[in-house]
């Protein structure tokens, strides 16, 4: 579950990015977050990561105060938080086996473990076969769903998507949506941020409009607007 | 790159190894000349054997005095003789008149307490003179000070210019690993768990760095040290400090000067790559 409480944000240049944000996301929900550029979506991605800090307010993740977390405890917030952003970051010289092996060799998983866990989350992105390919001989999809794949492999409740169809075309962000419905069918909560209207009308779920600072609509089962 | 900073290290601590030999050899020569450090005093001519005891027995009583040896005018004027060798025909025919005089030579507990032993002294009856080499030992004492002094900062110095180079070097691997850094942190590795493999790395350069110049720095010591004591034999009253001693503080000191410098460099750079 995530919650933001009277969280605003204000930056040294004295931009305000949020403005008394209250936003309350339960498990298992699936989440568009929209608006224009530079309206703070980001802004509130990095306050989830807890890259960055409010100046006011409690933001509570599974029912711990992030805002109250100590430097060297941030690890282990994000490990319960799978992200991926527009350009993908996968690492070039790894295959795409050893790109989420990656993720769970970081968190120090055990060679057995890797080995049993990461074939499977392949498969439920539809990479099985191609493991053993490097991310430049894939299409952007593809390494976008290998992307996704390292996000979901150490198993968080929350996968956050910044803007993850914004270098695709819309028949590759079609299958890395697919992937995403997935994952959010699992149980994973899926808080995504873009500016696709045809996929968020598409898809009939829940919409968080943010302009301004502010939290312009929250519709349960809404469309992009205009 | 690695080759470079492991040059760089192995130059500071080249420096650093010979400010070392330096002061070790100072402090050396300082020990060996403290401890021979000895009042001279010469005695009023044509004492009583009684009174020559009793002076004795008087300055033996200072406090801070360790011996007192009394050296009769007739043996000064042999080991005199002895001292110049080929050339002590010179005292010829002075057996009958001996202008040296009777003295006793006083050893010290602390060098330093010379100045006032020597007061003490004078202030006797029948004491002629009382020498000691006062100028010759605070010159030395001064030296050393200053050359102790002035190696810790120039080593201090040294340290953190080799700190720098390093951190410099091992920020280039670090910035050409920034992304995997920054989706390592993504993901949740813990700062500990990125750190390790440059802190590794820096630790293995400073040692390499640091065999290297215990290497070169000891096998210039041993052959100068040998030609020292082949060349100069007899010449010189001081000596260098032993090769095995040399080694033995030198290997410890700049191993862990190596790994302090490794270590240290790899921390400082890769601190602003964990802040994501």
């Amino acid at each position: 579950m995530i919650e933001l409480v009277n969280v605003s944000k204000t930056f040294s240049d004295g931009h305000k990015a949020l403005k008394n944000i209250n936003i309350k996301i339960d498990n298992g929900e699936f989440v568009f977050l929209v608006g224009p550029s530079g309206a703070g979506k980001s802004t509130l991605i990095k306050l989830l990561l807890k890259e960055i800090d409010p100046d006011q307010g409690n933001i509570i993740i599974n029912g711990k105060d992030v805002t109250k977390l100590k430097r060297r405890e941030i690890p282990y917030l994000r490990r319960n938080i799978g992200v991926v952003f527009q350009d993908f970051r996968l690492l070039q010289e790894k295959t795409v086996y050893e790109n989420v092996a990656f993720a769970m060799e970081v968190v120090e998983a055990s060679p057995k473990e890797i080995r049993r866990q990461v074939p499977i989350i392949l498969s439920l992105v539809g990479l099985s076969k191609k493991s053993n390919l490097y991310p430049s001989q894939l299409s952007g999809g593809e390494q976008q769903r290998v992307s996704l794949a390292r996000a979901i492999v150490n198993g968080p409740s929350i996968l956050i998507a910044d803007e993850p169809t914004g270098n695709l075309d819309p028949d590759t962000a079609w299958e890395v949506m697919k992937s995403l419905n997935e994952i959010n069918h699992r149980g994973t909560t899926v808080l995504m941020a873009t500016h696709a209207k045809d996929i968020v009308d598409a898809m009939r779920k829940r919409v968080i409009a943010i302009e301004n600072g502010t939290i312009a609509r929250d519709d349960k089962k809404g469309g992009y607007g205009i | 790159m690695s080759l470079a900073s492991i040059g760089s290290v192995m130059a500071a601590l080249l420096v650093i190894g010979i400010f070392l030999i330096l002061v070790l050899n100072v402090d050396y020569l300082a020990a060996k000349l403290e401890s021979q450090v000895e009042i001279k005093v010469h005695l009023v001519d044509g004492l009583s054997d009684t009174i020559i005891g009793e002076i004795r027995k008087e300055i033996k009583g200072l406090s801070g005095v360790k011996d007192c040896v009394f050296v009769s005018k007739d043996k000064a004027l042999k080991d005199f003789s002895e001292s110049l060798g080929e050339n002590s025909y010179l005292l010829e025919g002075l057996e009958g008149d001996n202008p040296l005089s009777d003295s006793f030579v006083v050893t010290l507990e602390d060098p330093r307490l010379a100045p006032q032993v020597t007061l003490a002294i004078k202030a006797m009856s029948n004491i002629e003179n009382v020498v000691y080499g006062k100028e010759e030992l605070e010159k030395l004492l001064d030296v050393t000070y200053f050359l102790r002094v002035g190696s810790l900062v120039i080593v201090a110095i040294l340290l953190l210019i080799s700190v720098f180079i390093i951190s410099n070097t091992i920020k280039l691997t670090v910035y050409a690993r920034r992304r995997e850094i920054g989706i390592m942190k993504y993901i949740g590795a813990t700062d500990w768990f990125v750190r390790g493999p440059f802190f590794l790395e820096g630790v293995l350069l400073g040692l390499i760095g640091s065999i290297i110049s215990i290497g070169l720095l000891a096998t210039g010591y041993y052959y100068i040290a040998r030609y020292v004591e082949q060349q100069m034999f007899g010449l010189l009253v001081i000596s260098l400090m032993p090769f095995q001693e040399v080694l033995k503080s030198l290997t410890v000191s700049l191993l862990a000067f190596g790994v302090v410098i490794g270590s240290l460099g790899s921390m400082i750079s890769i601190r602003k790559f964990l802040k994501v």
